[in-house]
């Protein structure tokens, strides 16, 4: 028997080595998986009984810190000072509903969960208080973003603003937008009915208008088309196109017209500050398919911006396909009408290249993230992510939209307190078709000073009545960009 | 119990070492576990540290004066998972659970010990086979007795009998070892002779394949009748490694395999709650809304422990489903981590290897089986049960033996160990590491013995010269009586010439010249109730009182210098000769 009893114990004793090799696998090796499931809210229990760092501004405003709670199924409450000011931000931090916006991307460092904050954290291990939670300082201020929500006043639309030499945004407010507070709150059902009415709002203020959804630029596209041809050698300062009421182009019976169907011509300049219709459709018809979508390309359109948020709205022109044996598309997508959609962050990217010689940076929110002691853990190297013109190129543009100020669609609304010369371009997109009432997205995008940039700035009041088609891009969203930039300055 | 002997000593200093470190780590892992949950040292951790020390010296104390020459290190295993399984559950639900399972605890510790003090010899048992096939098969049906059974869970396992409740199979389960070493000790023989041909397999005759289908009809009544598969599949698994190891028939295992498929198969397609289990074993993920919920919160659980664990107290073990139950292992996982988990994993192994060398040390078929049913009990259930948390098998809802929240399972567990430590203290006398003084039991037994047989001599006497023995055997380490231990003490091919010991140690029990020379075979008759049933053993050769088996020599020198005859010789056996049962007296 005994030989039948030794090879039981080795059989056994297998058995137990199959379980610990599956113990393995799913403490160590599946561990991340398992961890990070999001059924799996064993992580979020433990968080919100721990200590969170605080989401600061540029300024040093704190936008979302840890509060201590008795009486609650946790140990702290996440709270917003500011409430909804950087909602589409900061995002919110919820038990039932998870995390989003930065609250998510940078959840390791607010929660001391990188390798180095728990690295430094050993040498903490018999200090019971010590914690090691990150914080999380932004490149948005304070004030800017606060005049920014002041200037919409509750006008449905977007403010974008950055700077265009290192892509750091500066300001970034959405309208609607909601309080992340209420939907912050441990009670699971007060959560819940929260997001629910804000999910069955018509202005989706859970999105932020400013990079997750996309709108329709209208004229201000003319900004891309022309540094295409500039850039291609299609156009130069000289080209002059006669005036014209409309522009048919090829198969099709349907003419283009000009805004309000005026009569418009002239040479570059001109055409560029009036900013006529007819001339940047033969523009694109002249540049044909594949150059304008390359170039487009080139100004990232077709794609989601890189970002340090989530769920950048992709933006759309169009692909070479599209536009084969379809020139009129063609001809009307070249300024910024049908289906060409863009986020205002990516407008205030598209004008950013033209301050800063052609070279996009990368946008971006996190300045730097510091551990529990304030040393930096990482801060955000700027970088190019794309190259849009040649450095004339830009330079001409530049000249063109101090036209736009100083004498075209602009003129009215974007003198600045201060004197500083700033150079923009308007947009007013036609929602309607031909016999529907009005309807339309007014755009302006800035940057100043024209001969320095330091900051350019995309607002875009979104068409939701006719208030916007009775007046023009440049008269409403003007003012705002004029009183922002002078905010700014001051 | 006077005399004791160095391997003893040993084996008990070492046991009281190991239950003391038991003891810290319980009690260190209970303030951990509180300052964990709610920062603040328990305010009754004074009275709980006594009470672990109390409970856990306790059965050591118990062990040291009722099973001396046991195993050091099961108590102290039990012990330990005993000590964490209790901190997980203080840990899950400090109001309830705690003093439940501290209640069970004791009445657990006090099984072992009545356990102890009741069974003095392991083999004794064997003569009660049958009495153990009846409390088994009667613990198993009891569920199905209207008024009495419960249904919970689905499963019909619990038993109501005013106001107590317990889960039957959890005793059933060692019932049924019991029997079974015992039944396979008398027939395994004839069993493995296999006489009765049909087309290319030698079975056993049907007659004595019958009591073997038994076992497997308990299988399926469990497994139909309770729904209980895991249960039903431990019996089985138990059954059919006895049966192997008993006959060292390989084909026992094939057919058990067969069995075992087949009954698997068609309880897959017969019933939907074994359909369930399998298909949240294949897929737990896509069933997380429903039935798959535990499995994969166990799953999670686990990951989130990584290697060092949330720490105790620190995690959210309470979002398994009965984390205090099965699933006890995973709330281990995640608060102890892979560590821990490997911990425990290392604790069963260890309890395993310790069962099976008290069953390779037994020289009786009886204790070796009977070490062999219950260390497999042991090994397979929490086999079973870890598989189960971790997916490499089928859930099958088995408690953690020690571990698990559960009265009857820490109970029945309990006496598992009492007889798991009966079997290996009994080796250690036979191979004489301790001195084997009989109880007191068997003192009035022999006394009441001698009332009736040796009417001329005083009991007293009788009785004193048995304790003489002992003493002179083993207390004086001078004594030339150590040869003779080391003779018994070496290795010896099994059965061998143990009817020689047998034989020689009856003579010189009843130190010979007193007592008659038929009173040899006697003694084996009176102790050894089967016996008398059984064919008449032919006793060993008549020998001269004066005359001394070679293997003996610390009587040679009281007696008087005549050469030894020839050993007597093995004659071939009868087929249902039991040759342990015969020097049962000691």
């Amino acid at each position: 028997m005994n030989s039948r009893i030794r090879r039981l114990a080795v059989g056994l004793m297998a058995c137990f080595v199959i379980l610990f090799v599956q113990l393995n696998f799913l403490q160590v090796g599946q561990s991340e998986e398992l961890q990070t499931d999001t059924r799996n809210t064993r992580q979020i229990v433990r968080d919100f009984n721990r200590f969170r760092g605080p989401i600061l501004s540029a300024d040093g405003q704190i936008l979302a810190f840890s509060q201590p709670i008795e009486g609650d199924d946790f140990d702290y409450q996440r709270t917003y000072p500011l409430g909804p000011l950087f909602a589409n931000v900061t995002g919110y931090y919820s038990f039932n509903f998870g995390a989003t916006q930065i609250e998510k991307t940078k959840n390791d460092v607010l929660a001391g969960r990188t390798t180095e904050q728990q690295l430094g954290g050993i040498t903490d291990i018999l200090d019971p208080d010590a914690q090691t939670a990150g914080q999380v300082v932004l490149t948005l201020r304070n004030d800017l973003q606060a005049a920014a929500r002041d200037l919409l006043g509750g006008r449905e639309g977007s403010i974008v603003a950055l700077d265009p030499r290192t892509g750091a945004v500066l300001a970034m407010y959405s309208e609607p937008t909601f309080d992340p507070n209420q939907v912050a709150v441990h009670n699971s059902t007060e959560a819940g009915n929260a997001l629910e009415f804000l999910n069955a709002l018509p202005g989706k203020p859970l999105l932020a208008n400013a990079y997750q959804e996309r709108y329709m630029p209208g004229s201000t596209f003319k900004m891309v088309t022309t540094a295409v041809a500039l850039d291609e050698g299609v156009v130069n300062l000289e080209t002059f196109w006669p005036d014209e009421k409309e522009y048919l182009p090829p198969l099709t019976t349907d003419p283009i017209e000009n805004y309000g169907g005026s009569t418009c011509g002239g040479d570059m300049a001109t055409v560029f500050k009036r900013s006529c219709n007819t001339p940047f459709a033969r523009i694109a018809v002249e540049l044909g398919p594949e150059r304008m979508v390359n170039g487009a390309e080139r100004f990232l359109l077709n794609q989601a911006v890189p970002f340090d948020l989530p769920r950048v709205a992709s933006s759309n022109f169009g692909a070479v396909d599209d536009f084969v044996d379809a020139t009129p598309l063609l001809a009307i997508r070249g300024f910024g009408q049908n289906e060409v959609a863009i986020t205002p962050l990516q407008m205030a990217l598209i004008s950013g290249s033209i301050a800063n010689g052609g070279k996009m940076m990368r946008p971006y929110v996190v300045d730097s993230t510091l551990d529990s002691k304030g040393s930096v853990l990482s801060r955000t190297e700027p970088s190019v992510i794309s190259t849009t013109m040649s450095p004339a190129t830009s330079a001409i543009m530049t000249d063109l939209m101090v036209g736009v100020v100083n004498e075209g669609t602009a003129q009215c609304c974007m003198q600045l307190a201060s004197g500083i010369q700033a150079a923009a371009k308007t947009g007013t997109a036609q929602l309607n078709s031909k016999d529907e009432p009005e309807r339309s997205h007014a755009w302006i995008t800035a940057f100043a000073p024209a001969d320095a940039p330091e900051i350019v700035v995309a607002v875009m009041l979104k068409g939701v009545n006719d208030e916007i088609s009775a007046g023009t891009g440049g008269k409403l969203a003007g003012p705002l960009a004029r009183q922002f930039l002078d905010a700014y300055f001051s | 119990m006077s005399a004791s002997s160095p391997i003893a000593a040993a084996r008990r200093n070492h046991e009281l070492g190991l239950v003391l470190m038991v003891a810290v780590i319980t009690g260190c892992a209970y303030i951990l576990a509180a300052l964990g949950r709610d920062a603040n040292v328990p305010a009754n951790l004074g009275p709980f540290l006594g009470v672990i020390v109390l409970l856990i010296v306790g059965a050591h104390v118990a062990t040291r004066i009722l099973a001396k020459g046991a195993d050091a290190v099961l108590l102290p295993l039990a012990a330990l998972l005993n000590g964490i399984g209790f901190v997980m559950l203080a840990r899950l639900d400090a109001k309830r659970l705690a003093g439940l399972q501290a209640t069970w605890t004791l009445i657990g510790v006090a099984a072992y010990v009545l356990t102890l003090l009741v069974v003095r010899r392991a083999n004794d048992l064997g003569r009660y086979q049958w009495t153990f096939f009846i409390i088994g098969a009667g613990l198993l049906v009891m569920p199905f007795v209207p008024g009495v059974g419960q249904n919970f869970n689905g499963a019909r396992i619990w038993v109501s009998i005013g106001p107590i409740n317990f889960q039957p199979g959890e005793f059933a389960k060692i019932a049924l070892a019991l029997f079974f070493a015992g039944y396979l000790t008398e027939h395994r023989e004839l069993i493995s002779a296999g006489t009765w041909r049909v087309g290319p397999f030698n079975l056993p005759e049907p007659r004595h394949l019958l009591p073997l289908v038994l076992p497997w009809s308990i299988s399926v009544l469990v497994m139909i009748g309770q729904k209980d598969l895991g249960s039903s599949l431990l019996f089985f698994t138990l059954f059919v490694i006895m049966l192997w190891v008993a006959t060292e028939k390989a084909s026992f295992l094939a057919i058990g395999t067969v069995l075992f498929v087949g009954g698997a198969y068609f309880a897959w397609r017969s019933f939907a709650h074994v359909q369930d289990r399998v298909n949240i074993w294949l897929d737990p993920w896509s069933r997380y809304e429903g039935k798959g919920y535990q499995i994969v919160q166990a799953s999670f659980a686990l990951g989130s422990g990584e290697l060092g664990g949330t720490g105790l107290g620190l995690g959210t073990p309470g979002k398994i489903p009965e984390a205090k139950n099965d699933f006890i292992f995973a709330a281990i996982g995640e608060e102890l981590g892979l560590f821990g988990a490997t911990a425990i994993l290392l604790a069963f192994v260890l309890i395993i290897g310790a069962g099976f060398r008290t069953a390779l040390r037994a020289d009786r078929p009886f204790e070796k089986l009977l070490a062999v049913g219950l260390t497999t009990i042991i090994g397979v259930q929490s086999f079973i049960i870890i598989a189960g948390v971790i997916r490499v098998l089928p859930l099958t809802g088995v408690t953690l033996p020690f571990v698990s929240y559960g009265g009857s399972s820490l109970v029945a567990n309990y006496v598992l160990l009492a007889l798991l430590m009966r079997v290996s203290d009994s080796s250690a006398r036979r191979l004489g590491e301790v001195p084997d003084v009989p109880g007191w039991a068997e003192m009035r037994a022999a006394k009441r013995y001698a009332r009736a047989t040796f009417r001329t001599e005083s009991e007293d006497t009788v009785v004193a010269s048995t304790m003489e023995r002992g003493r002179r055997r083993h207390g004086d380490p001078a004594a030339p009586s150590d040869a003779w231990v080391e003779d018994i003490g070496a290795p010896e091919p099994f059965p061998g010439n143990r009817r020689v010991a047998a034989a020689s140690d009856a003579t010189t029990r009843f130190d010979t010249p007193q007592i008659p020379p038929d009173l040899v075979d006697d003694t084996v008759s009176i102790w050894d109730a089967d016996a008398v049933t059984g064919p008449i053993v032919p006793p060993p050769p008549a020998r001269p009182s004066s005359a001394v088996p070679p293997d003996e020599p610390d009587t040679v020198a009281d007696l008087p210098a005549t050469p030894p005859p020839p050993p007597p010789p093995r004659g071939p056996r009868a087929p249902n000769h039991r040759p342990d049962d015969e020097e049962d007296w000691r």
